[in-house]
């Protein structure tokens, strides 16, 4: 095999291609989903639902939800979009700025969707319902502020004291500077806000719902903007846009086309082989000898060409990637899935030109040039 | 059949039928013994049926009619796994063009005649380099065979018939690709090694200077064997 360097570069150069090619689609695509996933299963959610404001005048702070001004509207309407079809749970959401500070309210019972989660305390406590002037604060922001557990800490008529430091990672959409009880976020604001808030955190039963539950929400409530993952991902990431079916899809395209083309250049090994093959039969091989002897170049061949197209594809996943948080570059599954479609690819491509060398006769073979 | 008898070749007949739908006997009713350790050569011109009857002998191919029983077995009856093992274990070729596999150095090339068997990696190469040692080519071990002269590749193949310690030794034209030194050195190393380990060795050729080397000398036209033959040699 390591005489015949042509032939094996070639077909180890098409393991090499489709190995590669499947790592980094289906990596790549893994971490598209990834990353437009994160922003909301960081807080558990399926969809956001804002009504969008134009820009607001800055000196009363104004109602934001991800960077995007909004207006608020009545908490009460929660129970009225959980009873649209799919709707697992709405939860509502205050969230404002006034100047740098970002403030939220919200309600510390939800504990499964919520713009701040008890994971997150990394100091002191979670908030209760009972709650009505203590505040959780990001942990950067009381750092740069010399701020600590029971540092008393304002917002615009509100007046808190903090319980406990968070760490929000900045893949939260809802990231926020200060976190209290909706109620007191409500009264903490210039004008009366009771009963009122700005974001709706929507959960579904089932994701693949969601651009349905979307649809259902626009012709229900007029002016409401759902924003779904793919929403927020469309206008954040700049990896390739590609789903993980559609990378699969491609990748065992291209097995087949490298499965055809490893079958000709076998085929076309083992009809230059045919004299050898007869050499062996006449000197005592068996078939099943020269088939194995086959197979084995092929898995060396499919072996060494996976495992640098896992390389190669790890590489390559790293330069698209390499920039971005929270995504696997060297997921080994996918390594292991490429790896074994390599060798996979190889067998079926070797089966062919293996059984074609095993029938031939050892007179006819030793005839042929 | 005799004790000592370890050929015996009884009405062989091979046939080909082409495609015009002629039919060429290549081995025609042939009947032949040959006992155990004798060198046996076989002249005849070209298309008279010297391979044939060799192939049929080997087990490389299968005779139409009649049978050939080798070492006591007919090997026109065995089935494919046990033609296999009468061709690696009773039988040693060496072609006229000693079709060595030119991607493989010497001892590979005899290594590969070894591989089929249950022999460890290390006792393999060993083997094999005795083998070489044997037949003066000590110093040509790891050269593949573009890079040896024509009696040293026939002698690669020598030694990789050897290998598996065969009954019989069949040498299609061994010398026909050599010069008549080089050739009457092969066909001296084909007879020790037969004469040393007691093999039966039927060749078949033109070269004059084989009548040296061998005990019987057989004349072969038209597929059977003369028994008033014109010697084409003299």
């Amino acid at each position: 095999m390591r005489r015949r360097k042509h032939r094996t570069i070639v077909n180890v150069i098409g393991f090499i291609i489709v190995v590669a090619t499947l790592v980094t689609l289906v990596s790549t695509a893994r971490a598209w989903d990834t990353s437009t996933s994160q922003p909301l299963k960081q807080i558990g959610t399926d969809l956001i639902l804002i009504y969008s404001a134009p820009v607001v005048p800055s000196g009363t702070g104004c109602f934001i939800a991800n960077h995007l001004f909004s207006f608020p509207f009545e908490q009460s309407s929660m129970t009225e979009i959980q009873q649209v079809e799919g709707i697992k749970n709405a939860v509502p959401i205050l969230m404002h700025r006034m100047g740098a500070v970002v403030f939220v309210g919200f309600d510390p019972e939800e504990k499964e969707t919520n713009a701040i989660l008890p994971n997150n305390i990394v100091e002191g406590r979670y908030l209760t319902s009972e709650d009505t002037n203590a505040a959780i604060v990001d942990y950067e922001y009381a750092k740069l502020n010399n701020l600590t557990i029971g540092s008393p800490i304002n917002y615009i008529k509100g007046k808190f004291q903090i319980v406990g430091l968070a760490n929000i990672d900045a893949a939260n959409i809802l990231k926020s500077h200060i976190y209290v009880n909706l109620p007191a976020g409500q009264n903490a604001l210039p004008e009366n806000n009771t009963g009122l808030v700005n974001v709706a955190l929507i959960s579904v039963y089932d994701p693949r719902d969601v651009p349905k539950v979307s649809q259902e929400l626009i012709d229900k409530w007029a002016g409401a903007t759902p924003i779904a993952a793919t929403d927020l991902a469309a206008s954040t990431s700049n990896v390739l846009k590609i789903n993980e079916q559609t990378a699969w899809n491609i990748s065992i395209i291209v097995a087949v086309v490298t499965v055809l083309f490893t079958i000709r250049t076998q085929v076309s090994t083992v009809s230059e082989r045919t004299h050898e093959i007869g050499i062996l039969k006449a000197i005592g091989w068996s078939k099943s000898n020269i088939v194995n002897q086959i197979f084995i170049e092929s898995a060396i061949q499919t072996g060494v060409g996976g495992l640098i197209g896992c390389i190669i594809g790890v590489g390559l996943t790293w330069y698209l990637l390499g920039s971005m948080s929270g995504v696997t570059i060297a997921d080994p599954l996918i390594l292991a899935a490429g790896f074994l479609l390599a060798l996979i690819s190889g067998i079926v491509a070797s089966a062919y030109p293996a059984w074609k060398a095993a029938k031939l006769s050892p007179t006819e073979a030793l005839r042929a040039i | 059949m005799q004790k000592n008898i370890i050929i015996q070749l009884d009405q062989l007949t091979k046939t080909y039928h082409l495609k015009t739908g002629e039919q060429i006997h290549a081995v025609n009713n042939l009947n032949l013994t040959i006992p155990q350790g004798e060198f046996c050569t076989i002249i005849g011109a070209s298309g008279s049926g010297k391979t044939t009857l060799l192939n049929l002998i080997g087990g490389l191919d299968k005779p139409t009619s009649g049978s050939v029983i080798v070492d006591g077995e007919d090997i026109s009856k065995l089935n494919e796994r046990d033609t296999v093992k009468f061709r690696r274990e009773k039988v040693g070729f060496v072609f006229q063009s000693f079709n060595l596999i030119q991607t493989l150095t010497a001892t590979e090339n005899i290594e590969a005649a070894l591989a089929p068997s249950e022999m460890a990696d290390s006792e393999r190469i060993n083997h094999a380099l005795t083998l070489l040692e044997s037949v003066g080519l000590k110093s040509r071990i790891n050269h593949l065979p573009n890079e040896l002269s024509a009696g040293e590749q026939q002698r690669v193949a020598i030694a990789r018939a050897l290998a598996n310690k065969p009954k019989i030794l069949l040498l299609d034209e061994p010398t026909g690709n050599l010069d008549t030194a080089t050739g009457k050195e092969i066909m001296k190393i084909c007879h020790c090694a037969s004469k040393q380990n007691g093999q039966t060795v039927l060749a078949v050729t033109h070269a004059s200077y084989v009548k040296e080397f061998t005990d019987r000398l057989l004349y072969m036209q038209d597929g059977k064997i003369q028994t008033n033959p014109v010697d084409p040699i003299n």
